[in-house]
């Protein structure tokens, strides 16, 4: 595709992890535009730069602001975001307004695949088909791209 | 009194009269049988006079003295609420009231008082007697001394009201327990989850750095396994269950895992997976021992340079026998002797935890291929 790469921002607090998901987003073809450890960083961060998506760990610097963060990103920065949690039982059934979550410990593979089938998602506004495994879509997401009436995969 | 019989009619008028009342019920129970038995009960008893202002008693006999401590002179007269005092419930006073305006039986506990002021629980029973025009003439009243009784009732209450808060503090204790079990059981899965991904990001962070291929390929061999483990603890917190492992759900997700990231679209996988069981603490040996063999197919069965455009086939099939479950996995690739298999530690970790599991693994050729089969035990025995 010929069009910019889609922006992304990286909110967790673990360094190791955050430093290998950005080689992993950036070989999808992804930009980073940076990384963020607490909600203050996040915000602050996802309200400067925009991106298109910003991938959320529940567990920050600060504590369980996750949640809060997507809510804020999604409502005040115009932002998407996505939830990367070991924690997916503990999201609200809204999912805070994101997209949806992957489930750690996800795999090279498994976060391969679903940044790509949400690059699609996010150009075209309708998903090329039902989630790849390790990802799931929030109920609001999923009509939203015209899975509304499918079960997504477990 | 219009159509009373001659000796009601008679008794009526005599024990109008208050202060006559004793004397001549005396009179009266000369020739009367009822009359002398009512007066000898050993049961407390009254006749109050409906026609008279507030119901006054009119009779009373000695077992109603004696149980109330009142003399005679005492009680002719007066309206039996003396009996009441401020520990009886207004409740049942009302009952009362009410029974009497309506002119019904009553039957009632309720806590009277004798004259020195000590206390009796008091079964009363209270019943109108109505005259032949239906109209009533008299109250009869009974009382039965029931101390005792409300003694152990109240007691028996005691006792269980102790047992119910008892039970309930326990519940209490026994609910907030589970809690923090649950919680701390949450905390202990979100930590070994948040350790394994640290565990892959290092193995992927280093292997970004080696270019030596032969260290890349223990790194990658190194990252499956600890793949394979995790995919274990993603699966066996999904389920309510944590005591049981779904070993097929798991096989899905795996195969599916290790076949994106070879990216070999030339490799078709085939399953035929039966659900099958395992005890949770057998799940990441046999994980790893179906991940290194299927990564041995999966790497070893097709070298790319013996493909000549034709696909490769692996395939996994899970049954559940008599007494023992049976994983297959086969392949019909280049066959032991010409593959380029390791062999080395996979097949050392293979060996190792199948004696864990009491497991037997058998390598066969396939024609072309090669096929392995694990038999695992269902019950832990051995063979």
């Amino acid at each position: 595709m010929g069009e910019r790469p889609l922006d992304v921002l990286i909110v967790e607090d673990e360094v190791l992890l955050a430093t290998e998901l950005e080689f992993l987003v950036e070989e999808v073809g992804f930009h980073s535009v940076g990384l963020a450890m607490s909600s203050d960083e996040a915000v602050a961060l996802a309200c400067d730069l925009h991106p298109d998506l910003a991938l959320v760990d529940v567990h920050l610097r600060d504590g369980p602001t996750g949640v809060d963060v997507a809510r804020t990103i999604q409502n005040d920065c115009g932002g998407v975001a996505l939830f990367m949690t070991a924690n997916v039982k503990r999201l609200p059934d809204d999912f805070a307004g994101a997209c949806g979550v992957i489930g750690k410990p996800y795999s090279e593979y498994g976060v391969k695949t679903a940044l790509t089938y949400l690059t699609v998602c996010l150009r075209e506004g309708l998903a090329p088909g039902p989630p790849p495994l390790g990802l799931e879509l929030s109920p609001a997401y999923a009509e939203r791209w015209g899975l509304n009436a499918q079960p997504h995969a477990v | 009194m219009p159509g009373r019989s001659g000796a009601s009619h008679e008794m009526t008028d005599i024990l109008r009269s208050e202060r006559a009342a004793e004397e001549l019920a005396a009179e009266h129970g000369v020739g009367d049988p009822f009359a002398a038995a009512i007066r000898a009960a050993r049961m407390a008893m009254i006749v109050t006079d409906a026609h008279q202002p507030d119901n006054p008693i009119i009779f009373a006999n000695d077992a109603f003295l004696a149980l109330t401590g009142y003399h005679r002179d005492e009680v002719i007269g007066r309206n039996c609420r003396f009996l009441q005092g401020p520990g009886t419930d207004p409740a049942a006073i009302e009952t009362l009231r009410r029974a009497v305006a309506d002119g019904e039986d009553v039957t009632i506990d309720i806590l009277n008082y004798r004259k020195d002021g000590t206390t009796f629980w008091n079964a009363l029973n209270l019943s109108p007697v109505r005259g032949e025009s239906g109209r009533i003439d008299y109250f009869f009243g009974s009382q039965l001394n029931v101390s005792d009784k409300k003694r152990v009732e109240f007691e028996l209450g005691d006792a269980r009201d102790r047992l119910e808060a008892a039970v309930e503090a326990r519940t209490a204790d026994l609910t907030q327990a589970l809690q923090q079990k649950t919680a701390l059981l949450h905390e202990v899965d979100h930590r070994v989850k948040n350790n394994l991904q640290l565990i892959s990001s290092l193995l992927l962070l280093q292997n970004r750095r080696v270019t030596d291929p032969a260290v890349k390929n223990s790194l990658r061999g190194m990252l499956e396994r600890v793949s394979a483990i995790a995919t274990v603890h993603r699966r066996l917190f999904q389920s309510d269950d944590v005591e049981r492992f779904d070993v097929s759900a798991f096989v899905r997700d795996l195969v599916g895992d290790m076949v994106g990231t070879a990216r070999r679209d030339d490799i078709k996988v085939q399953l035929d997976l039966e659900r099958v069981d395992i005890a949770a603490s057998k799940a990441a040996p046999l994980a790893l021992v179906i991940s290194e063999l299927f990564s041995n197919a999966l790497r070893h069965a097709f070298p790319p340079e013996a493909m000549a455009g034709r696909n490769g086939e692996i395939f996994v099939g899970i049954a559940r026998g008599e007494d023992e479950f049976r994983i297959e996995i086969t392949d019909n690739g280049v066959g032991l002797e010409s593959s380029a298999s390791s062999g080395g530690f996979g097949l050392t970790i293979v060996q190792l935890l199948c004696q864990q599991l009491k497991a037997r693994s058998e390598t066969m050729p396939a024609d072309p291929g090669t096929r392995v089969v694990v038999h695992l035990p269902i019950n832990g025995g051995h063979h």
